[in-house]
């Protein structure tokens, strides 16, 4: 990979990017791989046991118990048990059921599929810039749409609200971004976030919501989930808290799954999630 | 039997003709999948996979063209929908490779040229999928352009075009993060890299 004896002239570029392919193809014959094991003498068994099922992976016998363990310590909480029966999918973000206990929803203006979980006791608020200041991947706006491959849409509602204050990507089974909005007249309070999630990370989950229903954003499947409650990344060690003591709007587009945190009412909510627009140069 | 031969009688469930196909592609199909995925275990995973899909599919594919493109596309496809499912683990992988250039004097006290070739695996790593899967197909698994676009299903030109880029990126990220590749080191004109 040296740069040694550079051509000079109007084909050096040409005569670099050759040599440079040179010593990369010879280098990388030299690489040493594992022995390729007896794939043939598997396929073949496999083919031979056609009547049978099919060979499990041993990634996929993994997980399968990590699962079974997972679903196993899951039915010792009581909560959980309920909610291993059903959830809500929405994009990547899966809403686990509890047991259905009726509670006054609030703020509820538009038709609606409404959907009782159990509320439960939740956290004290705790301050919220501090949260953010051990968020990981913080960068400029610029920075975040040249790190992810998918367009970060911002929103144009309300008017007033500009760009966001604060721009995350994280790792997530995917890049996902995190923009925060933080609230002109606390500056210690999150105004409004906003999640673009791509696909791979499907284990989000959300346990016990007081509220979820279902609504549409552009025409397109939407949840609201009213009121704060933990958020957890399951497939992984990342451990999210929410980032305002407000409600919750998900929906998709494409591959994308949004999730707007907002203290705004569902109306509004839809508002600002039907205003997304492409990053303004 | 030539290959063609072979691949019309396992196509006709023939199972001892696909056996020799097998042994014939095994090792490439191996090696793309581990140089995806970089877990030898995963790759005989999916190497496996390749083989068995490509019998359940054989009577649809064409005779006339080679085998090995088709498998190895094959594999491409189940390795990065494996890759989706451990993106996390091979992003942090990524994070540390970028954040621990690789010092000379580690790579000097084992100047090899396997070592040298291990660190060119991880500087491709470094790139993007796409990136990553035409630079293996290419100079890893030396598949000529047009075997590379066979597999890809994209034209010759493409291939050239994407190469040429990737390459871009690639001596950029070397120059940046793995300085010791692009050190000159004595006795390594002509072909050394």
């Amino acid at each position: 990979m040296n740069e040694r004896n550079k051509p000079q002239g109007g084909h050096r570029d040409v005569l670099q990017q050759e040599l440079f392919e040179k010593q990369l193809h010879s280098l990388a014959q030299e690489l040493n791989y594992p022995r390729t094991p007896n794939i043939a003498g598997s396929v073949m068994t496999g083919l031979r046991r056609a009547a049978a099922p099919r060979f499990i992976s041993r990634r996929l016998a993994w997980s399968l118990t990590i699962i079974l363990i997972l679903f196993s310590s899951l039915m010792f909480i009581p909560p959980a048990r309920a909610a291993i029966i059903e959830f809500i999918q929405i994009g990547v973000v899966r809403i686990f059921h509890a047991e259905p206990t009726p509670s006054a929803p609030p703020d509820q203006d538009i038709p609606s599929t409404k959907v009782q979980v159990t509320a439960t006791s939740i956290p004290t608020s705790q301050p919220l810039i501090p949260i953010l200041e051990n968020l990981a991947g913080e960068m400029t706006l610029e920075g975040a749409q040249k790190a992810v491959n998918y367009p970060i849409l911002l929103p144009s509602y309300p008017p007033a609200l500009g760009q966001p204050d604060r721009i995350f990507v994280q790792e997530a089974e995917g890049k996902m971004t995190i923009l925060v909005w933080i609230d002109p007249q606390k500056p210690d309070k999150v105004l409004m976030s906003l999640h673009l999630i791509p696909p791979g990370s499907w284990a989000i989950d959300k346990f016990d919501p007081r509220l979820v229903e279902e609504t549409s954003v552009n025409g397109q499947r939407a949840i609201w989930a009213v009121g704060p409650y933990p958020l957890r990344l399951r497939n992984n060690d990342l451990q999210f808290t929410r980032l305002i003591d407000g409600h919750v709007l998900i929906w998709t587009d494409g591959d994308l799954t949004y999730r707007l945190e907002t203290g705004l009412t569902l109306k509004e909510a839809l508002k600002v999630a039907e205003s997304l627009q492409p990053i303004k140069p | 039997m030539d290959e063609s031969t072979l691949i019309r009688h396992a196509a006709n469930g023939d199972a001892t003709a696909w056996e020799p196909l097998v042994l014939a592609h095994q090792e490439a199909v191996f090696r793309l999948s581990y140089l995806l995925l970089g877990d030898p275990d995963d790759a005989e995973d999916i190497a496996q996979e390749t083989f068995l899909r490509a019998w359940n599919h054989l009577k649809r594919f064409d005779t006339t063209r080679p085998l090995r493109p088709w498998l190895l596309s094959i594999a491409s496809n189940l390795a990065s929908n494996r890759r989706r499912s451990a993106g996390r683990y091979l992003s942090a992988l990524t994070r540390a490779f970028r954040n621990e250039p690789v010092s000379s004097a580690s790579i000097e006290e084992r100047s090899t040229r396997h070592m040298e070739a291990s660190h060119l695996w991880k500087a491709v790593q470094t790139l993007s999928v796409p990136d990553q899967q035409i630079v293996y197909l290419r100079y890893f698994l030396d598949l000529s352009v047009a075997e590379t676009a066979e597999v890809l299903k994209i034209a010759e030109g493409t291939v050239k075009s994407r190469l040429s880029r990737a390459l871009d990126r690639l001596r950029g990220i070397i120059q940046q993060d793995f300085p010791v590749l692009a050190e000159p080191r004595d006795g390594s004109e002509g072909n050394d890299a």
